[in-house]
């Protein structure tokens, strides 16, 4: 035994906190604090001389600015609204009522999240778009109609696509919360001599409320800033969005770099609204835990008998995912074996051929983007896992930099679940056009920083979720035994958050495989990911060359996204032992 | 051998001292138990120990050396100190066997291989879990994983053995045969150990020593036959065991006016604020005595409720008070019968608001 004075100790333990507070600063702060500064200067680069309020002039002068925010504004609550409605009613069909074929409805509804929603619009297209599209040449030759009567490219179109790719997010966070509702609660309503619409105003909606609220403001911040769907639907039609806008500001070459300080004004001031909104969700979120109806896991929820109904519930969950998964997935794939644009009919059905796939497959542009893609997403998720493991610990595990200083690396690493992609980009781009002596601009690394900082909230929230799941005196114990932190960390810590920890990394490697908005605007000669490839091919005309690739990126996703379910269930079995 | 100097530990942010100046010295191959109440700071003393928590103020030593001393700056990480512990939760590791969680110290340590096959088979042996070695920890119930943990700190022979409340976690009856093994294998071990518990029942069954804890402070320390005995404090009287306690109004030598009358009591002192008595020392005749000696007072019997080995009874005093008192089971007693109750002189305790140890 050595003793120590108590001034090395500190400074020992001191060292890790402030070098992740300083990286958390560097990657969430600093981008926005630039993005902040250039909105004020005339050049839009934040290290250019001069300032001005012409950037917001312009913005705010500009009634374009006013359709964007309606446009905006429509869209996210339109989607909010419509997805909450089909998830939640989804979600108690399967959990609250005697619904045949439970496990099999369970996937048809999970099934869309391996559909990237690019693809999902691009399948739509194929689908529903005004000259065409499939089911509007069926209806026309059907009818006789002289008019096409779907188009998907509309508001209407981009909210009923983007509801079909959130419904599985919100029957996730839904089906919870019906599943942990104690039927003791309703039994205590019903001895009280309460009917069922009294039941349903008192208990269930007051019940749900938190689940329902928290579920609402993360659906109102993910349709604000999603980007896949409008700019696959609306930006062709020149229908924007605000990240569809950024992207397209920043791409349209015509503009130069003259029209940064313009995005740069409208960035923030839709970050502002999003920062409100993300504040209200962590403070729902946090209400909802405190209203925790699970009381053990001894009870079976009481389900309702559908009976003469059973057949339009089961025709309601086939109709999900027929438009959510089967139609469009099947439309890719057709058109990915036609040889020139075709809808199905069975003239076609004898040129079907592989040389689409043939093509795509010997390009060496998408051999590297492939490799981009993989490396990338993996590099990403192993850097925002550790990132995030280190921040959980730092919070919830130590009394390193005083309670105000964890806060601010709780919030920190929260925040960038409300910072659109294109924003991240946008910031990066301003950030590293100017620091010129980190020479990451236009390579694969910048990617590597964005997707780390994008994911960062959500990774910090799983390893937070599974730390606290693990009692503190396991790791006690182990000190107790004579290991050392580090040794501690190794032996028990890790092998006991592995499960959960390996289900956060497969979760981002799936999500910068798929992600487009941040690739898109930082690409550069050597950084085309995949899913930048596969839109370069769909802008440029080659329909069947991109559902070619799309096809490939859903059968990668599908097996990621089945080991990423192996390992929930392994999780599950070593956290209920 | 552990020693506490003048200890203080206030959380970060707390506005109150969890721990307020407590000092002790646990003897090799002693069992010291911290006794108090939820919140009196029995868990921060220990963790402090363990260096699981970092003091404000003063000084721990285990052995021969200094583990902490806030003066001269000295904080000996936890895994330094030449300790083991027994926690709560058991903390049994979910991801190895039961062999493998009692030789992680073992491994830590870098023991040659087969020293660790013989040592861990031993304290399985002692706690009788030799047949499930191979079994993983989550396959046990609590009770064998309260074994497991307490092979784990066995296996390290360290100077002391820390003990965070061990079988709270168990249900009564599991409770109560674990007590007892507990106790079984402490003294053919002959551990040095500090044991905190707020259950008051396994402290007088388990230690050489008590120390009982309030509000941050050790009200009494002593052997669990003289506490129960002979307390010196209101707190230490009516925690530790029940007790009827009558305030003292005035002070004669030995002799006590309370409010229910006087008492006499064995020594004179001044500094009483209550005299007490045990329930099962209380003797009772069924009659009213007409002249009535010392120490004997008048009541009326509200009730008698049998209970196996003893009845407990409730009598009302002339003089104003309920009392409980325990007596014999073979006594036939009516409610509402006249009642004298006497209070033994050498079973009357003097005791004092608070005190401090010496």
């Amino acid at each position: 035994m050595s003793p120590r004075s108590l001034r090395s100790v500190f400074l020992q333990r001191a060292w890790l906190p402030l070098g992740l507070l300083a990286l958390l600063l560097y990657l969430v702060a600093v981008p926005l604090a630039l993005l902040l500064v250039s909105s004020f200067k005339p050049t839009g680069l934040p290290f250019d001389e001069g300032f001005s309020l012409q950037n917001f002039a312009i913005v705010y002068g500009d009634a374009g600015f006013y359709a964007l925010l309606r446009n905006t504004l429509t869209f996210a609550l339109g989607c909010t609204v419509c997805a909450l409605v089909v998830g939640g009613v989804l979600a108690w069909l399967v959990e609250r009522t005697d619904l045949p074929f439970r496990a099999t409805a369970r996937v048809m509804i999970a099934l869309p999240m391996v559909l990237p929603p690019f693809l999902l619009a691009m399948g739509w297209v194929l689908l529903a778009s005004p000259r065409t599209g499939w089911f509007n040449q069926l209806a026309q030759d059907a009818f006789g109609l002289a008019q096409a009567p779907l188009n998907i490219y509309t508001m209407g179109g981009m909210i009923f696509v983007e509801t079909l790719a959130l419904v599985p997010s919100v029957y996730l966070i839904l089906s919870n919360a019906f599943r942990n509702m104690d039927p003791a609660l309703e039994e205590a309503g019903m001895t009280c001599g309460a009917r069922w619409p009294a039941m349903v105003r008192r208990i269930f909606i007051p019940l749900l409320s938190p689940a329902l609220l928290a579920a609402a403001a993360y659906l109102l911040i993910v349709g604000f800033l999603v980007f896949d769907v409008p700019g696959t639907l609306g930006m062709p039609v020149g229908l924007f969005v605000v990240s569809s806008r950024i992207v397209y500001l920043a791409t349209d070459q015509s503009g130069g770099t003259s029209a940064y300080g313009l995005i740069a004004a409208i960035a923030v001031t839709f970050l502002v609204l999003l920062l409100a909104l993300a504040w209200s969700y962590r403070r729902l979120t946090r209400q909802a835990n405190r209203f925790v109806t699970v009381t053990g896991k001894g009870f079976r929820p009481r389900q309702l008998r559908l009976g003469a109904m059973k057949p339009v519930a089961v025709a309601l969950v086939l109709l999900y995912f027929v438009l959510a998964v089967l139609a469009p997935l099947g439309l890719l794939i057709w058109t990915s074996l036609t040889p020139y644009l075709a809808s199905i009919s069975w003239d076609m059905a004898g040129k079907l051929t592989l040389a689409q796939h043939a093509a795509v497959f010997s390009n060496p542009r998408v051999g590297a983007a492939a490799w981009t893609s993989m490396w990338v997403s993996m590099l990403s998720a192993t850097l925002v896992t550790l990132l995030a493991l280190l921040v959980a610990w730092t919070v919830l595990r130590t009394r390193a930099l005083g309670q105000s200083g964890r806060n601010l690396l709780d919030v920190l690493s929260f925040m960038p679940l409300a910072i659109p992609g294109t924003m991240i980009g946008m910031a990066l781009i301003y950030m590293y056009l100017t620091l010129s002596f980190v020479p990451i601009y236009g390579t694969a690394w910048i990617l590597v920083i964005a997707y780390v900082t994008v994911y960062l909230s959500f990774s910090t929230r799983t390893a937070s979720a599974s730390l606290i799941q693990l009692h503190p005196e396991l790791d006690e114990a182990a000190r107790t035994c004579g290991a050392t932190p580090a040794m501690t960390v190794r032996r028990i810590v890790l092998p006991l958050l592995m499960p959960a920890l390996a289900g956060a990394w497969i979760w981002v490697v799936a999500h910068v495989m798929r992600e487009l908005s941040t690739a898109l605007l930082l690409q550069g000669d050597d950084n085309v990911t995949l899913a930048v490839q596969l839109w370069s091919y769909w802008a440029g005309g080659e329909p069947s060359k991109a559902a070619a690739v799309g096809v490939w990126l859903v059968v990668v996703m599908t097996v990621i996204t089945i080991i990423w379910q192996r390992l929930s269930a392994r999780r599950d079995v070593v956290f209920s032992g | 051998m552990v020693e506490l100097r003048d200890l203080w530990l206030t959380y970060p942010g707390a506005a109150q001292p969890s721990v307020r100046g407590v000092s002790l010295r646990v003897e090799p191959g002693e069992f010291v138990t911290l006794l108090g109440p939820s919140g009196c700071g029995k868990t921060s003393t220990l963790r402090s120990i363990a260096g699981l928590e970092t003091p404000s103020a003063g000084a721990i030593s285990i052995g021969s050396a200094d583990a902490f001393n806030a003066t001269r700056g000295v904080d000996v990480p936890t895994h330094q100190r030449d300790i083991s512990m027994v926690f709560q939760s058991y903390a049994v590791w979910p991801h190895m066997t039961v062999a493998k969680n009692v030789a992680f110290p073992l491994e830590v340590a870098k023991r040659p291989m087969d020293e660790v096959r013989t040592r861990v088979a031993e304290v399985l042996q002692m706690v009788g879990l030799t047949g499930l070695a191979d079994r993983s920890a989550t396959q046990l119930s609590g009770g064998q994983q309260q074994r497991v943990a307490i092979a784990r700190a066995l296996v390290r022979r360290s100077a002391v053995m820390l003990l965070d409340e061990p079988l709270s976690n168990l249900d009564a009856k599991l409770r109560e045969q674990m007590r007892l093994e507990l106790r079984q294998l402490l003294k053919t071990v002959g551990l040095t150990a500090v044991y905190v518990t707020h259950d008051q029942e396994e402290a007088l069954m388990l230690s050489d020593r008590i120390a009982l804890m309030s509000a941050g402070k050790f009200v009494e320390v002593g052997t669990p036959l003289d506490l129960y005995l002979k307390p010196r404090t209101l707190f230490g009287a009516t925690f530790l065991g029940a007790a009827e306690v009558f305030e003292v109004v005035r002070t004669q030598g030995t002799s006590i006016e309370t409010k229910i009358g006087h008492l006499h009591v064995e020594t004179a002192t001044t500094n009483f604020s209550h005299v007490g008595i045990r329930p099962e020392a209380i003797r009772v005749r069924q009659q009213k005595s007409p002249h009535p000696s010392a120490n004997q007072l008048q009541g009326t019997l509200v009730s008698a409720v049998f209970s196996g080995r003893q009845q407990q009874l409730i009598v009302q005093l002339d003089a104003g008070r309920q009392i409980h008192v325990l007596a014999e089971a073979t006594t036939i007693f009516r409610a509402g019968e006249s009642i004298t109750v006497e209070f033994p002189v050498e079973r009357l305790m003097g005791l004092t608001e608070e005190a401090s140890p010496d």
